[in-house]
Protein backbone atom coordinates (compact mmCIF):
# COMPACT_ATOMS: atom_id res chain seq x y z
CA UNK A 1 0.00 0.00 0.00
CA UNK A 2 1.69 3.25 -0.84
CA UNK A 3 0.93 6.50 0.16
CA UNK A 4 -1.67 7.61 -1.88
CA UNK A 5 -3.68 4.51 -1.04
CA UNK A 6 -3.03 5.17 2.20
CA UNK A 7 -4.50 8.81 2.16
CA UNK A 8 -7.41 7.46 0.34
CA UNK A 9 -8.41 4.94 3.03
CA UNK A 10 -8.46 7.28 5.76
CA UNK A 11 -10.19 9.70 3.98
CA UNK A 12 -12.86 7.03 3.92
CA UNK A 13 -12.85 6.23 7.27
CA UNK A 14 -13.25 9.71 8.10
CA UNK A 15 -16.37 10.23 6.20
CA UNK A 16 -17.73 7.31 7.27
CA UNK A 17 -18.16 8.74 10.44
CA UNK A 18 -21.78 10.22 10.88
CA UNK A 19 -22.67 13.86 11.59
CA UNK A 20 -23.90 14.43 15.06
CA UNK A 21 -26.79 17.23 15.06
CA UNK A 22 -28.18 16.61 18.68
CA UNK A 23 -27.87 19.73 20.71
CA UNK A 24 -27.67 19.61 24.11
CA UNK A 25 -31.14 20.02 25.24
CA UNK A 26 -32.55 23.30 26.40
CA UNK A 27 -29.68 24.96 24.30
CA UNK A 28 -32.69 27.07 22.51
CA UNK A 29 -33.80 27.94 25.07
CA UNK A 30 -30.76 29.04 26.75
CA UNK A 31 -29.96 31.55 23.44
CA UNK A 32 -33.82 32.96 23.53
CA UNK A 33 -33.38 34.19 26.27
CA UNK A 34 -30.13 35.87 26.26
CA UNK A 35 -31.91 37.29 23.40
CA UNK A 36 -34.67 38.28 24.48
CA UNK A 37 -32.90 39.90 27.51
CA UNK A 38 -30.84 41.83 24.82
CA UNK A 39 -33.87 43.11 23.22
CA UNK A 40 -35.62 44.51 26.40
CA UNK A 41 -32.67 45.98 27.56
CA UNK A 42 -31.93 47.19 23.94
CA UNK A 43 -35.40 48.90 23.93
CA UNK A 44 -35.23 50.25 27.61
CA UNK A 45 -32.30 52.44 26.76
CA UNK A 46 -33.28 55.99 27.22
CA UNK A 47 -31.70 57.13 23.59
CA UNK A 48 -34.25 54.13 21.88
CA UNK A 49 -37.13 55.21 23.83
CA UNK A 50 -36.67 58.67 23.00
CA UNK A 51 -36.31 57.82 19.48
CA UNK A 52 -39.40 55.86 19.11
CA UNK A 53 -41.06 58.73 20.60
CA UNK A 54 -39.41 61.49 18.21
CA UNK A 55 -40.13 59.65 15.22
CA UNK A 56 -43.54 59.22 15.79
CA UNK A 57 -44.57 62.80 16.01
CA UNK A 58 -46.55 63.85 13.30
CA UNK A 59 -45.48 66.28 10.59
CA UNK A 60 -46.86 69.54 10.74
CA UNK A 61 -47.07 71.28 7.07
CA UNK A 62 -49.32 73.89 8.78
CA UNK A 63 -49.01 77.27 6.49
CA UNK A 64 -49.99 80.19 8.14
CA UNK A 65 -52.78 81.80 6.13
CA UNK A 66 -51.43 84.02 3.25
CA UNK A 67 -47.97 83.38 4.20
CA UNK A 68 -47.04 83.48 0.06
CA UNK A 69 -48.07 87.03 -0.37
CA UNK A 70 -46.21 88.29 2.68
CA UNK A 71 -43.14 86.96 0.69
CA UNK A 72 -44.36 88.00 -2.19
CA UNK A 73 -44.67 91.22 -0.96
CA UNK A 74 -41.22 91.18 0.09
CA UNK A 75 -39.51 90.12 -3.14
CA UNK A 76 -41.19 92.72 -5.51
CA UNK A 77 -40.15 95.61 -2.84
CA UNK A 78 -36.69 94.20 -2.77
CA UNK A 79 -36.55 92.91 -7.07
CA UNK A 80 -33.40 92.02 -7.84
CA UNK A 81 -31.70 93.33 -11.52
CA UNK A 82 -29.17 92.83 -13.39
CA UNK A 83 -26.37 95.50 -12.49
CA UNK A 84 -25.49 95.87 -15.84
CA UNK A 85 -29.15 97.34 -16.52
CA UNK A 86 -28.82 98.90 -13.49
CA UNK A 87 -25.74 100.68 -15.16
CA UNK A 88 -26.99 101.30 -18.59
CA UNK A 89 -30.49 103.06 -17.04
CA UNK A 90 -28.40 104.95 -14.67
CA UNK A 91 -26.22 106.51 -18.16
CA UNK A 92 -29.22 106.97 -19.98
CA UNK A 93 -30.21 109.40 -16.96
CA UNK A 94 -27.06 111.36 -17.08
CA UNK A 95 -27.59 111.72 -20.80
CA UNK A 96 -29.95 114.82 -20.73
CA UNK A 97 -27.56 116.89 -17.94
CA UNK A 98 -24.47 116.29 -19.69
CA UNK A 99 -25.61 117.39 -22.86
CA UNK A 100 -27.47 120.55 -21.12
CA UNK A 101 -23.76 121.22 -19.83
CA UNK A 102 -22.10 121.06 -22.88
CA UNK A 103 -24.61 123.02 -24.46
CA UNK A 104 -24.31 125.92 -22.15
CA UNK A 105 -20.07 126.08 -22.11
CA UNK A 106 -20.58 125.99 -25.68
CA UNK A 107 -23.08 128.47 -25.79
CA UNK A 108 -20.25 130.54 -23.75
CA UNK A 109 -17.31 129.99 -25.37
CA UNK A 110 -19.06 131.01 -28.86
CA UNK A 111 -20.57 134.59 -27.01
CA UNK A 112 -16.91 135.67 -25.90
CA UNK A 113 -15.56 135.70 -28.93
CA UNK A 114 -11.90 136.80 -28.23
CA UNK A 115 -9.48 134.17 -25.93
CA UNK A 116 -10.58 134.74 -22.52
CA UNK A 117 -8.03 133.26 -19.73
CA UNK A 118 -5.39 135.39 -18.43
CA UNK A 119 -2.85 132.85 -19.40
CA UNK A 120 -4.44 133.07 -23.16
CA UNK A 121 -4.12 137.02 -23.22
CA UNK A 122 -0.78 136.95 -22.05
CA UNK A 123 0.46 134.78 -24.29
CA UNK A 124 -1.45 136.29 -27.50
CA UNK A 125 0.36 139.49 -26.71
CA UNK A 126 4.39 138.27 -26.84
CA UNK A 127 5.14 140.28 -23.84
CA UNK A 128 6.72 136.99 -21.81
CA UNK A 129 9.54 139.16 -20.22
CA UNK A 130 7.51 142.04 -18.78
CA UNK A 131 5.60 139.69 -17.24
CA UNK A 132 8.17 138.08 -15.80
CA UNK A 133 9.26 141.10 -14.05
CA UNK A 134 6.34 141.71 -12.68
CA UNK A 135 5.68 137.83 -10.99
CA UNK A 136 9.58 138.20 -9.66
CA UNK A 137 8.72 141.59 -8.05
CA UNK A 138 5.34 140.29 -6.52
CA UNK A 139 7.65 136.89 -5.66
CA UNK A 140 10.12 139.16 -3.43
CA UNK A 141 7.72 141.39 -2.01
CA UNK A 142 6.00 138.36 -0.69
CA UNK A 143 9.05 136.45 0.60
CA UNK A 144 9.95 139.75 2.43
CA UNK A 145 6.92 140.41 4.02
CA UNK A 146 7.47 138.56 6.91
CA UNK A 147 11.52 140.15 7.34
CA UNK A 148 9.73 143.64 6.62
CA UNK A 149 7.54 143.06 10.03
CA UNK A 150 10.55 142.14 11.79
CA UNK A 151 11.54 145.43 11.45
CA UNK A 152 9.21 147.04 13.14
CA UNK A 153 9.67 144.59 15.99
CA UNK A 154 13.44 146.14 16.92
CA UNK B 1 -56.20 77.63 7.50
CA UNK B 2 -54.20 76.59 4.57
CA UNK B 3 -53.46 79.13 1.76
CA UNK B 4 -52.46 76.95 -1.11
CA UNK B 5 -54.44 77.34 -4.03
CA UNK B 6 -55.01 74.17 -6.42
CA UNK B 7 -53.89 75.15 -9.73
CA UNK B 8 -55.82 73.98 -12.62
CA UNK B 9 -53.67 71.39 -14.40
CA UNK B 10 -52.91 73.04 -17.73
CA UNK B 11 -51.01 75.82 -15.85
CA UNK B 12 -48.57 73.19 -14.26
CA UNK B 13 -45.14 73.99 -15.03
CA UNK B 14 -41.82 71.87 -13.97
CA UNK B 15 -40.21 73.85 -11.34
CA UNK B 16 -37.49 74.69 -14.02
CA UNK B 17 -39.83 76.34 -16.63
CA UNK B 18 -40.76 78.23 -13.77
CA UNK B 19 -37.59 79.20 -12.72
CA UNK B 20 -36.90 80.09 -16.40
CA UNK B 21 -39.82 82.51 -15.92
CA UNK B 22 -38.86 84.34 -12.78
CA UNK B 23 -35.08 84.82 -13.85
CA UNK B 24 -36.03 86.16 -17.25
CA UNK B 25 -38.34 88.85 -15.06
CA UNK B 26 -41.36 87.59 -14.34
CA UNK B 27 -41.35 87.76 -10.65
CA UNK B 28 -44.76 86.99 -9.88
CA UNK B 29 -44.31 83.45 -10.90
CA UNK B 30 -41.83 82.58 -8.06
CA UNK B 31 -45.21 82.51 -6.12
CA UNK B 32 -45.96 79.16 -7.90
CA UNK B 33 -42.78 77.80 -6.53
CA UNK B 34 -43.85 79.09 -2.41
CA UNK B 35 -47.11 77.52 -3.14
CA UNK B 36 -45.64 74.41 -3.87
CA UNK B 37 -42.88 73.96 -1.26
CA UNK B 38 -44.47 76.30 1.83
CA UNK B 39 -45.81 73.06 3.26
CA UNK B 40 -43.10 70.72 2.70
CA UNK B 41 -40.61 73.95 3.93
CA UNK B 42 -42.76 74.54 7.44
CA UNK B 43 -42.56 70.73 8.20
CA UNK B 44 -38.89 70.62 7.94
CA UNK B 45 -38.33 74.24 10.01
CA UNK B 46 -40.66 72.72 12.65
CA UNK B 47 -38.34 69.70 13.37
CA UNK B 48 -35.70 72.49 14.59
CA UNK B 49 -37.52 75.65 15.49
CA UNK B 50 -40.64 74.96 18.15
CA UNK B 51 -41.31 78.55 18.47
CA UNK B 52 -43.18 79.77 15.91
CA UNK B 53 -42.50 82.99 15.27
CA UNK B 54 -38.89 81.05 14.79
CA UNK B 55 -39.99 78.87 12.01
CA UNK B 56 -41.80 82.01 9.99
CA UNK B 57 -38.19 83.92 9.96
CA UNK B 58 -36.32 81.03 8.51
CA UNK B 59 -38.65 79.90 5.97
CA UNK B 60 -39.49 83.42 5.05
CA UNK B 61 -35.36 83.83 4.69
CA UNK B 62 -35.39 80.20 2.92
CA UNK B 63 -37.67 82.02 0.30
CA UNK B 64 -35.91 85.21 0.08
CA UNK B 65 -32.68 84.00 -0.29
CA UNK B 66 -34.03 81.51 -2.99
CA UNK B 67 -35.60 84.39 -4.82
CA UNK B 68 -32.33 86.02 -4.77
CA UNK B 69 -30.27 83.48 -5.45
CA UNK B 70 -32.48 81.92 -8.75
CA UNK B 71 -30.00 83.23 -11.19
CA UNK B 72 -27.37 81.34 -9.82
CA UNK B 73 -29.93 77.94 -10.54
CA UNK B 74 -27.77 75.90 -13.13
CA UNK B 75 -30.14 73.58 -14.23
CA UNK B 76 -27.91 70.76 -14.73
CA UNK B 77 -29.45 69.70 -11.37
CA UNK B 78 -33.28 69.71 -10.48
CA UNK B 79 -34.14 72.61 -9.03
CA UNK B 80 -35.83 70.63 -5.90
CA UNK B 81 -31.97 69.18 -4.84
CA UNK B 82 -30.51 73.02 -5.26
CA UNK B 83 -33.31 74.79 -3.11
CA UNK B 84 -33.60 71.44 -0.29
CA UNK B 85 -29.85 71.88 0.28
CA UNK B 86 -30.52 75.86 0.34
CA UNK B 87 -33.12 75.21 2.63
CA UNK B 88 -31.09 73.22 4.91
CA UNK B 89 -28.23 75.18 4.94
CA UNK B 90 -30.26 78.17 5.84
CA UNK B 91 -31.80 76.30 9.22
CA UNK B 92 -28.30 75.32 9.97
CA UNK B 93 -26.87 79.00 9.96
CA UNK B 94 -30.13 80.07 11.87
CA UNK B 95 -29.64 77.27 14.33
CA UNK B 96 -25.96 78.38 14.69
CA UNK B 97 -27.01 82.18 15.12
CA UNK B 98 -29.69 80.66 18.29
CA UNK B 99 -27.02 78.79 19.94
CA UNK B 100 -25.45 81.44 20.83
CA UNK B 101 -27.59 82.50 23.17
CA UNK B 102 -29.74 78.85 24.13
CA UNK B 103 -27.60 77.56 27.27
CA UNK B 104 -30.01 76.63 29.24
CA UNK B 105 -29.77 74.75 32.27
CA UNK B 106 -30.70 70.91 32.31
CA UNK B 107 -33.22 71.62 35.43
CA UNK B 108 -34.82 74.33 33.80
CA UNK B 109 -36.12 71.93 31.41
CA UNK B 110 -37.66 69.55 33.45
CA UNK B 111 -41.57 69.59 34.01
CA UNK B 112 -43.56 70.11 36.47
CA UNK B 113 -46.77 68.12 35.56
CA UNK B 114 -44.98 64.66 34.70
CA UNK B 115 -42.05 63.12 34.69
CA UNK B 116 -39.91 62.57 32.16
CA UNK B 117 -40.02 58.25 32.30
CA UNK B 118 -43.41 58.91 32.01
CA UNK B 119 -43.53 60.82 29.16
CA UNK B 120 -40.51 59.12 27.54
CA UNK B 121 -42.73 56.15 27.35
CA UNK B 122 -45.62 57.77 25.88
CA UNK B 123 -45.90 57.43 22.12
CA UNK B 124 -47.94 60.84 21.37
CA UNK B 125 -51.53 60.32 19.54
CA UNK B 126 -51.52 62.00 16.29
CA UNK B 127 -55.52 63.34 17.74
CA UNK B 128 -54.60 64.48 20.83
CA UNK B 129 -53.08 67.86 20.51
CA UNK B 130 -52.17 67.84 24.51
CA UNK B 131 -49.99 64.63 23.83
CA UNK B 132 -48.52 66.01 20.86
CA UNK B 133 -47.24 69.34 22.74
CA UNK B 134 -46.22 67.15 25.65
CA UNK B 135 -43.91 64.96 22.86
CA UNK B 136 -42.52 68.04 21.01
CA UNK B 137 -41.75 69.63 24.61
CA UNK B 138 -39.94 66.57 25.40
CA UNK B 139 -38.01 66.35 21.99
CA UNK B 140 -37.28 70.14 21.86
CA UNK B 141 -35.67 69.65 25.17
CA UNK B 142 -33.24 67.19 24.03
CA UNK B 143 -32.17 68.66 20.91
CA UNK B 144 -31.39 72.17 22.22
CA UNK B 145 -28.77 69.97 24.13
CA UNK B 146 -27.56 68.58 20.94
CA UNK B 147 -24.94 70.59 18.84
CA UNK B 148 -26.04 72.00 15.78
CA UNK B 149 -24.32 70.10 12.97
CA UNK B 150 -25.04 66.78 15.20
CA UNK B 151 -28.77 68.15 15.19
CA UNK B 152 -29.32 68.46 11.24
CA UNK B 153 -27.50 64.73 10.70
CA UNK B 154 -29.80 63.45 13.76
CA UNK B 155 -32.56 64.65 12.36
CA UNK B 156 -31.90 63.67 8.86
CA UNK B 157 -31.16 60.79 9.40
CA UNK B 158 -33.05 58.95 12.39
CA UNK B 159 -36.16 60.82 12.15
CA UNK B 160 -36.76 61.09 8.41
CA UNK B 161 -34.55 58.14 7.60
CA UNK B 162 -32.70 59.77 5.07
CA UNK B 163 -29.15 57.64 4.41
CA UNK B 164 -25.82 59.05 4.41
CA UNK B 165 -25.27 59.76 0.95
CA UNK B 166 -28.40 62.04 1.11
CA UNK B 167 -27.63 63.98 3.84
CA UNK B 168 -24.26 64.74 2.32
CA UNK B 169 -26.01 65.47 -0.73
CA UNK B 170 -28.26 67.99 1.33
CA UNK B 171 -25.65 69.69 3.46
CA UNK B 172 -22.88 69.81 1.19
CA UNK B 173 -20.87 67.93 3.70
CA UNK B 174 -18.29 65.21 2.87
CA UNK B 175 -19.70 61.67 3.20
CA UNK B 176 -17.09 60.77 6.00
CA UNK B 177 -17.57 63.91 8.04
CA UNK B 178 -21.49 63.08 7.95
CA UNK B 179 -20.54 59.25 9.45
CA UNK B 180 -18.68 61.20 12.10
CA UNK B 181 -21.50 63.81 12.91
CA UNK B 182 -23.99 60.90 12.69
CA UNK B 183 -21.84 58.92 15.66
CA UNK B 184 -21.28 62.10 17.93
CA UNK B 185 -25.23 63.10 17.12
CA UNK B 186 -26.05 59.42 18.87
CA UNK B 187 -23.82 59.96 21.40
CA UNK B 188 -24.72 63.32 22.12
CA UNK B 189 -28.42 62.41 22.15
CA UNK B 190 -27.82 59.32 24.56
CA UNK B 191 -25.90 61.77 27.00
CA UNK B 192 -28.63 64.44 26.79
CA UNK B 193 -31.47 62.32 27.41
CA UNK B 194 -29.47 60.11 30.51
CA UNK B 195 -28.80 63.69 32.23
CA UNK B 196 -32.17 64.85 32.12
CA UNK B 197 -33.03 60.82 33.63
CA UNK B 198 -30.20 61.14 36.23
CA UNK B 199 -31.19 64.58 37.27
CA UNK B 200 -35.15 63.94 37.78
CA UNK B 201 -33.78 60.72 39.78
CA UNK B 202 -31.86 62.71 41.96
CA UNK B 203 -35.07 65.55 42.65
Amino acid sequence: MNASEKDNQFLKVAKAIPINEQSPSGFSKRIMTEVRELHSRETTMADERFLRLARNMPLNEHVPYTFEKRIMTMVRDWRTENPFTIWSRVLWRAVAPCMGIMILTALMSFNHGEPTTDSQSLLSKDNTEENFEIDTTDFETVMLASFDDLEYTW
Amino acid sequence: MESTEILPNDDLRTDEEIVSTVVGGEVDSFEELILRYQPRIFGMARKYFRNESDVEDVVQTIFTKTFQKLGSFKQTAPFEHWFMRLSVNTCYDALRRRSKHREQAVTDLMFEDESWQNRLDNVPDPDDQESLDKASELVHSVMVQISDKSRIVLTMQELEGRSIKEISELTGWSISLVKVQAFRARKEMRAAVERFLKKEENL
